[in-house]
């Protein structure tokens, strides 16, 4: 029983992602490139040497951020779909810090990434003390605090850190930026998130506080009843995942993109959601997930030159990975289908 | 409107059979309804009456069988049909929109009137024709919330007559009614009989049973035993077929335990004025070793008693002492810590965590615990966890393919006795089990009852909560009648006055 | 300062009404049950449509219609998954809501190509252009500089309160939302209605997004519907349910974003971006003073299966 359920999950993701890429060759067929061609492309952009691969983690780097941010709050029933405008929040807080703090090197770096994970905490906690105490709809508040939070990236851009006449922040000082990893163009913010999806398993499935807050994301009522603190789990998932989708956007800032600038993090919050169920709200699930979906864009690009295939071809075979993926685990758990799976069973026994 | 003489049959069901997966829920059924009659099925939960009537109704469609209206063979495919056909049904839970009014309610899905508008005032009419033809008086313009389940009850009467049917089908229409309402619903039932309706009586009742049918189909695991009429047989006689065997007295021997007091409710109230969901000025005790049942009808302040005395709820006046000190701070947490346990009312709803597994749910308020975690809960140990599983899986007989099986896939029964065996297993002071075996079968209600018994002579005290009358004589060592949020009365469970206590469960 | 409240009640009117396509959207989805939260993806999508259609017949009005089909579509695709294969309807929400942009930009630099130059597209007239008006009364301008949309969106707030309250299907149709199993009992297609409603939603998900770029704005951005779809979710539990209590959300919210727009204009000593936020904090706040009173559908989220036992 238990094993057919994780067959599924492994099954309906792999099937989404083939059915999504066929219709994505026909796409690209009836845009008059060959398929195959790009294919090739986007596995060379995306994987053909170290270079490219550098690259591709470090696109993923963030995206596993806010992935194990949907994971973790989903895993507690909590639907925060904030993790951009938390994301941004810590960059922001970052940025003050690497910019302004009288010391620069690694004391900044750890200095912006508690800094960041705390903002990023904080500003989810708003949501989450309105869902706790107001009994409020998470799903809205959180997107709504993700415009406000872009709109306050925007002053900080093109106001507060202005830097000169564009429309950016000041770049973060070279000595706080974040050492690259082996080499690569990926730095070490990669690795961090490894960890903290590791962490996050353990988390969840080798600890009876990760326990309790999976069993009140499943039956809230039933978790009360036995005696857990089911307000405090809530606020806790909240705040963490706010947390870990900060400490995302402070490494980001510090690695990767270094300023603050029009279209910082755009999207990743609802890249990270997609991914998350995908993963069903696996975090080691979800950190393959989001290399994979990382490859597809850095493919894109590489492909996009070669071919002429627009890059946001990339999006649309993601947005139909996640279409299906829903679709197909819904009906896995259809009656009929089960039936029909038995019955079929049972003729080739 | 045919209204046919008292012999006319308007209904046949011949060889109904209808099976769920591999499970009979019914076999070979046959049964037929005459114009003007009260023609009552008969059996306990569980014996197929329900899927019965639903196969009628066009909920559900026979495996095999046949139905013939008024002579006819037809097929009923869906609800609809069946209205078409002059069958109308009020179901066990009332089919009413909650947020809407009575009228609304009635006029729902209304086909017979051309036009887009509801035409108010001509629909009015026709229904308070109805009303008064039938003598089921009702506030047209009320919200269905504001009604009591009385009168809901008949605002689904009269949805049905307003469809024109011939055939009513009551589903255990008394089981949440007061005497009184009761003693309404019986005189429509004879106004129903007089103008040539037809009714289809569902009930375990025997007293009412007796009291309002012409005849009386017994059904027993889900095939008929026999159709009589009424007068034929005597009541014993016929709960005797009903379950198949003698009905025995109480085969557990009473205790009389007045051992240490394990809780205590000192003038307690909760939404005093909320007659169905409130407390009003409750006083009573659970000592050690003694069983206290909670009689009543569903709906009288059970549900809040049992959140009250496990913590979920805190009282608006009055005081609670567990084990001789007094409660100051109300959550359920707190009092697990004070060894209270708990058969919650709803085993889906808040004893189990169904997408987990059957070990987890064993385990569900014990990971702290050093047996299955490290370091205060910072590593469960896994491989204990499952043993543990195992052992309780043998132990409480809880048939599952694994201890990894998902709990929301397992059977009723087999549900309530994971939830017995991580409540027993924790040694409770006091257990408050909440109807814990509503929709079981006999096996299960019986391990059920053996083992609580043994944790009462164990020295727990336990709080039993049911709407199973018979479940209460069964196994209360002292049994409270609860009413509208008050206690009516105590008895003695040893040969306990049950004419007394069913007037009080009435509020008498 | 007269001229400036003038110019706000207007732009309040125009801004109030794609979000009251929205709204009505997820009222008639809510209203069958489905609680929709990919309306921001389906208005993303007519808003597309719109703009393409409109540039290439230069009829704005066909650009509507054409936003109205993509948008029924598209939540073809979230009805199939959540009425027939059962799928949760707030995950499924969210496919779309990723689903439906991407498509849209996809499409878009398809069709012109990843040059950077915005094409732009001629707006639709306003009565008062269209019947050569010259008066610059303000009850003029009220009533009559305002595009046909304008009117629509209006004219079926009234319809929809109609519709709920005094006609029989509309009774029916609630009764989906509240009780389908009671719905099915009295001959109610259950099923039927709630593929109806991800027709309507889908339609008016879709004209709102269109409004976009056939009423408001001579271009299209990615992201240019910039949240009203979630708004909208707001606007529908702030108007609890009614049809009615959500034209009155959304003047509210309509006023908001005209009030931050004209905020801009006049002041240019604070950064513009904390006018921008007043929609988004407005909503917030609304939603945290009127908590959580449970109303709306009883039966909304809820997947619902024929013969279960």
């Amino acid at each position: 029983m238990k094993r057919n359920g994780i067959g599924a999950l492994v099954i309906v993701p792999l099937l989404s992602i083939i059915i999504s890429f066929l219709i994505g060759c026909m796409i690209i067929a009836a845009l008059g490139a060959n398929p195959a061609d790009a294919m090739r492309y986007l596995l060379k952009g995306s994987f053909g040497n170290m270079r490219n691969i550098g690259t591709t983690l470090s696109r993923a780097t963030p995206l596993i951020f806010t992935t194990l941010c949907a994971c973790f709050a989903y895993r507690c029933g909590v639907f925060n779909l904030g993790g951009e405008g938390q994301f941004i929040i810590g960059a922001i807080v970052a940025c003050y810090i690497a910019t302004k703090a009288p010391f620069t090197g690694f004391p900044a770096i750890v200095l912006c990434a508690l800094a960041g994970a705390a903002g990023g905490g904080l500003w989810a906690a708003i949501a989450g003390v309105l869902k706790v105490w107001r009994g409020q709809n998470e799903m809205i508040i959180t997107i709504m605090l993700n415009y406000v939070a872009t709109l306050l990236m925007g002053v900080v851009y093109t106001n507060w850190l202005r830097d000169g006449s564009v429309p950016q922040t000041v770049a973060v000082p070279d000595e706080t930026q974040l050492a690259s990893f082996f080499g690569l163009r990926a730095t070490v913010a990669f690795p961090v998130a490894v960890i903290a999806g590791i962490v996050l398993f353990y988390f969840l499935f080798y600890t009876s506080s990760g326990f309790q807050l999976r069993a009140v994301g499943l039956n809230m009522t039933a978790a009360k009843v036995n005696g857990f603190n089911v307000k405090r789990y809530l606020l806790m998932s909240f705040i963490v995942s706010g947390a870990i989708a900060g400490l995302g956007g402070a490494l980001e800032l510090l690695g990767t993109q270094l300023r603050l600038i029009n279209g910082f993090a755009a999207g990743y919050g609802f890249d990270g959601v997609a991914m998350a169920l995908i993963a069903s709200l696996h975090p080691l699930a979800g950190i393959i997930v989001a290399i994979f979906f990382a490859a597809l864009r850095v493919g894109s690009t590489t492909m996009q030159t070669a071919t002429g295939v627009p890059t946001s071809v990339s999006d649309i075979i993601q947005a139909l990975v996640i279409v299906f993926t829903v679709a197909g685990m819904a009906m896995v758990k259809l009656p009929e289908f089960k039936n029909w799976f038995a019955r079929r069973a049972r003729k080739e026994v | 409107m045919a209204v046919g003489s008292p012999q006319t049959e308007v209904l046949r069901m011949e060889h109904i059979t209808k099976k769920f997966g591999s499970v009979y829920a019914n076999r070979d059924i046959n049964f037929d309804v005459r114009a003007g009659e009260v023609h009552t099925l008969l059996g306990e939960n569980g014996a197929g009456k329900s899927t019965l009537m639903n196969v009628l109704f066009g909920l559900y469609q026979p495996t095999e069988g046949d139905i013939y209206v008024r002579g006819q063979k037809v097929k009923i495919e869906s609800p609809s049909q069946a209205v078409k056909l002059g069958i109308g049904m009020v179901h066990q839970h009332f089919m009413l929109v909650e947020a809407m009014t009575v009228f609304e309610n009635i006029i729902l899905g209304d086909t017979r009137s051309k036009g887009i508008f509801i035409d108010r005032n001509a629909r009015k009419e026709e229904i308070l024709e109805l009303s008064r033809k039938y003598g089921l008086d009702a506030d047209l313009d009320h919200p269905i919330t504001e009604l009591a389940v009385g009168a809901q009850q008949r605002v689904e009467i009269l949805k049905a007559l307003y469809r024109g049917c011939d055939v009513l089908v009551l589903d255990e229409p008394t089981a949440a009614l007061t005497d009184q309402e009761a003693e309404g619903l019986f005189e429509i039932m004879n106004k129903l009989k007089q103008e040539g309706k037809s009714v289809i009586f569902i009930s375990h009742k025997m007293r009412e049973v007796l009291r309002v049918s012409d005849r009386i189909t017994i059904l027993r695991a889900g095939q008929t035993v026999e159709t009589v009429n009424i007068g034929e047989v005597s009541g014993e006689e016929l709960a005797n077929r009903m379950i198949g065997r003698e009905l025995k007295p109480s085969q557990y021997v009473k205790s009389d335990s007045s051992g240490e007091i394990v809780a205590a409710l000192d003038h307690v109230s909760y939404h005093k004025s909320s007659k169905h969901n409130g407390l009003n000025d409750v006083s009573l005790k659970v000592h050690r070793g003694e069983i206290v049942g909670i009689a009543g009808v569903d709906g009288n302040g059970q549900s809040q008693l049992a959140m009250l005395l496990t913590g979920n709820i805190a009282p608006e006046e009055g005081a609670m002492d567990l084990k001789n000190s007094k409660v100051t701070r109300f959550d359920p947490n707190g009092f697990i810590q004070e060894n209270v346990s708990h058969i919650p009312e709803d085993r889906n709803k808040a004893g189990l965590v169904g997408n987990m597994s059957v070990a987890d749910n064993l385990v569900l308020k014990s990971t702290r615990d050093k047996r299955f975690s490290d370091g205060n809960g910072m590593h469960l140990k896994k491989k204990a966890i499952r043993s543990y599983a195992l052992e309780m899986q043998e132990k409480y007989d809880i048939r599952c393919s694994s201890v990894e099986q998902e709990s929301r896939n397992l059977s009723g029964g087999n549900q309530q006795k994971v939830i017995l065996a991580r409540e027993l297993e924790a040694s409770p002071d006091l257990l408050v089990a909440v109807h814990p075996t509503r929709g079981l079968d006999i096996g299960a209600t019986r391990f059920i009852h053996d083992t609580v018994i043994m944790q009462r002579d164990m020295g727990c005290g336990v709080l039993l909560i049911s709407a199973d009358f018979d479940e209460i004589l069964e196994v209360s060592d002292r049994i409270l009648v609860m009413f509208e949020g008050q206690i009516m009365g105590e008895y003695s469970g040893k040969n306990p006055p049950i004419d007394e206590i069913s007037l009080a469960m009435a509020g008498k | 300062m007269g001229s400036f409240i003038a110019n706000l009640l207007l732009a309040t009117v125009r801004m109030a009404s794609p979000l009251i396509f929205l709204s009505l959207a997820e009222l008639y989805s809510q209203r069958a049950g489905l609680v929709n939260i990919g309306i921001e993806g389906l208005a993303a999508i007519g808003s597309l449509t719109g703009f393409l259609i409109s540039l290439i017949t230069g009829n704005p009005l066909l650009g509507v219609l054409a936003g109205a089909l993509a948008g029924i579509l598209v939540n073809m695709i979230f009805a199939y998954a959540t009425i027939t294969l059962c799928a949760e309807q707030i995950v499924y929400g969210m496919a779309i809501n990723i689903f439906a942009p991407a498509l849209a930009a996809f499409t878009y630099r398809v069709y012109f190509g990843s040059g950077s130059e915005l094409v732009q597209v001629e707006l639709m007239g306003t009565m008062k252009s269209m019947f050569g008006i010259k008066s610059d009364n303000f009850f003029v301008n009220l009533f009559l500089d305002q595009t046909p949309m304008v009117y629509l969106a209006y004219i079926l707030v009234i319809v929809t309160a109609i519709y709920f309250t005094r006609t029989k299907s509309g009774l029916n149709y609630k009764a989906v939302g509240e009780y389908p199993k009671a719905a099915a009992t009295l001959g109610i297609n259950v099923i039927g209605i709630k593929y109806l409603s991800c027709i309507i939603c889908g339609a008016l998900a879709g004209i709102g997004g269109a409004y976009l770029t056939t009423c408001y704005s001579k271009t299209y951005v990615d992201g240019n519907v910039a949240g009203r779809g979630f708004i909208a979710l707001a606007a529908v539990i702030f108007g609890r349910w009614s049809s009615g209590g959500v034209l009155i959300a959304c003047l509210f919210f309509g006023f908001c974003d005209a009030l931050q727009i004209r905020l801009q204009l006049v002041n240019n000593t604070l950064p513009y971006q904390f006018f921008q936020m007043i929609p988004y904090v407005a909503t917030v706040v609304v939603l945290a003073i009127i908590g959580a009173k449970k109303a709306g559908p009883r039966a909304s989220g809820q997947p619902y299966r024929k013969e279960e036992r």
